[in-house]
């Protein structure tokens, strides 16, 4: 071996060595403890397809790129480009969603598994999904359809009038966008909700609430019911685990509440993150505050899924806790949900403690109030219930 | 010869420390692998990496020594401490890859392809290189006093100590103690042999002390850290640590909750009835009567508790692992029942001796991640479980379920997992929920779970609130119209089910191994082009002996069921035939492409050997034929290299090239039959492209061009 090829092993040792981790450590490691999307460049289909339509809120900018503004990561797109969420692409210097009438999973589902508890319980509701969402949860359920790509996945045909149609038929109360992050498919929900309120359907908005105050003051009037998944505390953890930040989603809980809409939050309690029991405090001091005590809250107990799956489920101790804890700070209606625990599942007036609604898992629950009121002390029970 | 003899003492102290150094390289790479296999959920892309980065940077490490040799570079005292070096690394690299596991990746997440290669590059990379560097730079030390020392002597000696850390490993250390102290063991005599010839080499060195003390430290201080570096990233206490003979055994405690992890992955946790409802009662309700006998193989949380409320007469439960039923009756996670039976044997192997027929046959086992969890998804057990059914009984397994939409990858697996029941029962019924449950029977089976309930008086609370919800008929209907009646079906030797396991993984992970392929296909196709004849029938070799260990030891996971603890042994067997093959091949060198032709054909016959036996169904007749096929394969191949060395003339330049085209065959050997062959082609196919590959290098051997400078 001659000093060339000495030199020459030597670079490719430091290559293997510094080289191909180095994406990955960025990717994966030190910079991936934040795990928020970024914009696909040179993404973008060079046609539109039939499920595309114009976006609802964008702005042009120069050199024919334009500025999506319906959630907070505000995509900067140049021609070609594709949205955090997938779902969106700048084409010939105009937003285009590509998630429009075509979704991939519709379903029709009790209203109690949205979770919605305080809203029409024991009705269904019929649930659609497209693809795309602008978190990048490591724990993810349905990663399959959030994380892909519109064209990547099976879908349906079904335009807001024929989605309608069927909701209609299907027998349900209400139309749940849900499953991935109905923010990604906006125009679409917003569309079908305005149908769907005209023909007496309410809607729901099960989200992660990541969405600019713009956008969601306009989509409130046609919404009735929201569960937001608060997912942590800790803007932190949000960008650990979620790729999002926590403070949209605060002012989007703030939105729908000053608006009227009926709003529960979901709070999943993942072992290690969200288990923190000063961060729990926190929150539902910041919910009674801002809210009021009547906001219900899910803890939902965490099952290793997705890419998180090194972790214990949550300790069932550990959710009974919180719920007590949540009551002690004020808030009224605390359920425990994903869990072999019967009792975090009905609904007891906060005034006398009297069991109101008990709740069998999705099974029609057996409803103990009277015109909203609890039969024992006449204590009015905040929701929708007829 | 102009230089000073070296004394004897020396001479048989640095024979001591290469044969220490080949003890410490064996072991410490066996649990690299048994570590980073369970940090990672390693499948077999893991293992193949793991090997890949192994050899080539091994190899690296050998061609730096050499330069480090030209530019006079080398002596007894630098030998003394890169070897303290490594002794003191190597208990050190598995707290490493545990720590820094934990400190590079978000806690608790799963990682794909690339960051595993990187993180193994990063942590592992650097010790292999030390060691590929230490051998010949043990050689060089010793040809500094002794000019043209032989370099066969310290050849055989590194093997000699190759094959006792292979022995160690597999007779002792895996049996009674834990990585961190089996390291701490393996590596001591290495560690105190590095300070004599520290001593030795400069009987006054101040710096002895300070070497003496490193070594307590880099020994010593690991295996006191055993617990933290397990207890890293994980709520609670860790109330149970054990290696089985099959997996790292991990019990924490948290908030009240009991949770098991296997190989790193939690597997069990108490109040986890939602699962075991939906394993035990989707098959049990089936039945028109109470069950007689049930066979439940592999259990989870509170799956005995349900099963009990059908009050059968006997229960058995077969788990291979001892140590893992122990953990789980001990901790509360499964309960006792009067007429339980547990059978430590692998399933399959039970299944093949006993004559008693079951009521219902659970598999509660996860979706298969490695060819070893696929065994008992292919066609040839499922005809197992068939025979072993009552008439009227009930066969029932899952795979990992999905909340709203079956994805394209899923859908392949469901599809062939469907088909392949097909094959052995006359009606499969599918039920989403958080597993996808495979019903199969020669019978009629309902999918009105909670009514068959109703009418048996049992009321298990998550089947009765939550199953019309998640298992709508409508769910139900779009499940079963998703799969696809083409689908293959998974065999024993043609494991195409975990081909769709493999891209799902790359799914999840959103990546593909495309471009690390491509990459390596190019740099390959340069070399191959770039490389002599003698060269590319060393690559061939080097590929077939390493694709031949990686498919013995996948051959023996599917067959046996297991393969930790004989990892060392297979390990063993392929060192130990390297060694008299290299001496043999030494004394037969004259016969120059005679000598390589009938390798060769050796070789395919071997292959053949174990072709013949896995068509005949003798694949199970004893664990020792895959020893002696290892043996006999790596005696061949041992065989080879000094004959092709003879061939092309044994200068430095020749030799180093020979090496680079034996390592880098070994490499992409190890790659190409783990992660393609094997899972695109079948057991079958890719035994018969390795002999294809020996028929190419035998039509190679016999060109007259080859060697025709020399004979």
């Amino acid at each position: 071996m001659n000093r060339r090829t000495f030199l020459a092993s030597g670079a490719c040792l430091a290559l293997s060595l510094a080289c191909p981790p180095c994406p990955w450590i960025r990717n994966e490691a030190w910079a991936a403890r934040d795990v928020t999307g970024e914009v696909f460049r040179d993404d973008a289909p060079d046609t539109l397809w039939k499920w595309s339509k114009e976006a609802f809120s964008y702005s042009r900018l120069d050199q024919g790129r334009v500025l999506c503004n319906v959630c907070p990561h505000a995509c900067v797109l140049s021609p070609g480009d594709r949205s955090v969420c997938r779902n969106k692409i700048n084409h010939q210097g105009s937003l285009y969603t590509l998630a429009y009438g075509n979704p991939c999973s519709v379903h029709l589902d009790p209203i109690e598994k949205k979770p919605l508890f305080h809203f029409l319980p024991g009705t269904s509701a019929y649930s659609l999904a497209t693809t795309g969402c602008n978190f990048r949860c490591r724990n993810c359920q349905n990663w399959q359809i959030s994380q892909k790509k519109p064209s990547q996945v099976r879908h349906q045909d079904l335009f807001p009038g024929e989605a309608l149609k069927e909701a209609s038929e299907s027998g349900a109360s209400s139309v749940a966008y849900t499953y991935s992050e109905p923010i990604a498919f906006i125009e679409y929900m917003a569309d079908l909700a305005k149908l769907a309120r005209d023909k007496g359907l309410a809607n729901l908005l099960i989200s992660n609430g990541f969405i600019n105050d713009t956008p969601l003051r306009e989509l409130c009037p046609h919404i009735q019911a929201a569960n937001i998944n608060l997912k942590a505390f800790s803007d932190e953890i949000y960008r650990t685990l979620n790729g999002g930040r926590l403070e949209p989603v605060l002012e989007t809980l703030r939105t729908l509440h000053g608006e009227g809409v009926h709003l529960e939050i979901t709070n999943l309690v993942v072992p290690g993150y969200t288990d923190d029991r000063d961060m729990v405090k926190k929150m539902c001091d910041w919910i009674t505050d801002q809210l009021g005590p009547d906001c219900p809250l899910h803890f939902l107990r965490f099952i290793p899924r997705y890419k998180l799956d090194r972790l214990p489920p949550t300790p069932i101790p550990l959710l009974k806790d919180f719920r007590q804890l949540a009551r002690n700070r004020g808030i009224r209606y605390v359920y425990i949900g994903n869990a072999p625990v019967p009792e975090g599942l009905n609904t007891y007036c906060h005034h006398c403690g009297e069991l109101i609604i008990r709740r069998r898992g999705y099974q029609a629950p057996e409803l103990g109030m009277e015109k909203g009121r609890c039969p024992s002390c006449g204590t009015e029970i905040p929701g929708v219930w007829s | 010869m102009g230089c000073k003899r070296l004394p004897q003492t020396d001479k048989h102290l640095i024979h001591a420390l290469i044969a220490a150094t080949g003890v410490s390289s064996v072991v410490t790479q066996l649990y690299a692998i048994r570590e980073l296999l369970s940090q990672f959920s390693g499948n077999e892309f893991v293992i193949s990496l793991i090997i890949f980065v192994w050899l080539i940077l091994g190899g690296l490490g050998t061609l730096t020594a050499q330069t480090a040799n030209r530019f006079r570079g080398v002596s007894l005292t630098a030998l003394g401490w890169l070897s303290l070096l490594l002794a003191c690394l190597s208990p050190g690299l598995i707290l490493a890859i545990r720590f820094l596991r934990t400190a590079l990746f978000t806690t608790g997440v799963s990682v794909g392809f690339y960051p595993v290669l990187g993180f193994i590059c990063l942590v592992v990379g650097p010790l292999t290189f030390l060691v590929g560097f230490l051998l010949p730079y043990s050689l060089y030390s010793l040809r500094r006093k002794v000019p043209g020392y032989p370099g066969s002597r310290v050849y055989i000696t590194d093997n000699l100590g190759d094959v006792s850390g292979g022995a160690l490993f597999s007779f002792l250390l895996i049996l009674f103690f834990t990585p961190l102290q089996a390291l701490l063991l393996a590596n001591l005599p290495l560690g105190l042999l590095s300070l004599g010839l520290i001593f030795l080499s400069a009987r006054s060195n101040p710096l002895l002390l300070p070497a003496a003390l490193l070594l307590v430290a880099g020994l010593g201080l690991p295996p006191l850290l055993s617990v933290q570096s397990l207890s890293t990233g994980h709520s609670g206490n860790l109330i149970h640590y054990q290696e089985s003979k099959y997996q790292r055994i991990e019990v924490f405690r948290h908030k009240g909750q009991v949770t098991l992890f296997g190989d790193g992955g939690p597997m069990y946790s108490s109040r986890s009835s939602f699962l075991a409802e939906e394993l035990v009662h989707y098959p049990l309700a089936q039945l028109d009567e109470a069950p007689q006998d049930v066979l439940l193989i592999s259990a989870r949380s509170d799956m005995l508790r349900e099963i009990e409320k059908y009050d059968p007469d006997k229960v058995t439960y077969v788990e291979l692992d001892p140590a893992l039923t122990r953990v789980q009756f001990q901790y509360g996670l499964l309960q006792e029942y009067p007429g339980l039976r547990i059978i430590h044997q692998d399933a399959r192997r039970y299944l093949s001796r006993t004559k008693q027929t079951f009521d219902a046959v659970i598999i509660s086992f996860p979706q298969p991640q490695t060819f070893k969890g696929n065994r008992l998804f292919t066609r040839e057990f499922f005809h197992m479980v068939q025979k072993h059914l009552s008439p009227s009984g009930v066969f029932s397994f899952s795979v990992r379920g999905y909340a709203n939409y079956l994805s394209q990858s899923q859908e392949r697996i469901v599809s062939c997992l469907h088909r392949t029941a097909s094959q052995s029962f006359s009606r499969v019924l599918l039920l989403p929920g958080r597993r996808t449950v495979f019903l199969c029977r020669n019978g009629p089976l309902t999918a009105n779970i909670p009514q068959r309930l109703r009418e048996r008086g049992i009321r298990p609370p998550y089947i009765q609130g939550y199953f019309s919800g998640t298992v709508t008929q409508e769910r139900i209907s779009r499940l079963q119209e998703r799969i696809t009646s083409s689908a293959p079906v998974n065999r024993d030797l043609d494991p195409v089910l975990m081909r769709f396991v493999f891209s799902q993984w790359f799914a999840k992970h959103a990546s593909s191994p495309l471009t690390f392929f491509a990459l390596l296909g190019g740099l390959g196709i340069v070399y191959l082009l770039l490389s002599s004849r003698e060269e590319l029938v060393l690559f061939s070799t080097g590929f077939l002996t390493m694709g031949s260990e990686i498919l013995i030891i996948f051959v023996f996971q599917i067959v046996f069921g297991y393969v930790y603890s004989m990892l060392g042994l297979i390990v063993t067997a392929f060192l130990a035939g390297l060694l008299p093959g290299a001496l043999y091949g030494e004394r037969l060198q004259y016969r120059g492409r005679r000598m390589l032709m009938a390798t060769d054909l050796g070789l395919i016959s071997c292959l053949g050997l174990l072709l013949l036996l896995l068509s005949l169904g003798w694949a199970d007749c004893s664990k020792w034929i895959y020893l002696g096929l290892g043996f006999g394969i790596a005696l061949l191949c041992g065989m080879q290299f000094p004959v092709a060395l003879a061939l092309k003339g044994d200068t430095d330049s020749v030799a180093s090239k020979s090496f680079s085209a034996d390592l880098f065959g070994a490499a992409l050997g190890a790659l190409l039959i783990s992660v393609a062959l094997i899972p695109y082609l079948g057991v079958t196919l890719a035994i018969m492209a390795l002999m294809g590959l020996k028929i190419f290098s035998i039509s190679l051997v016999g060109t007259p061009a080859l060697g025709s400078n020399k004979r």
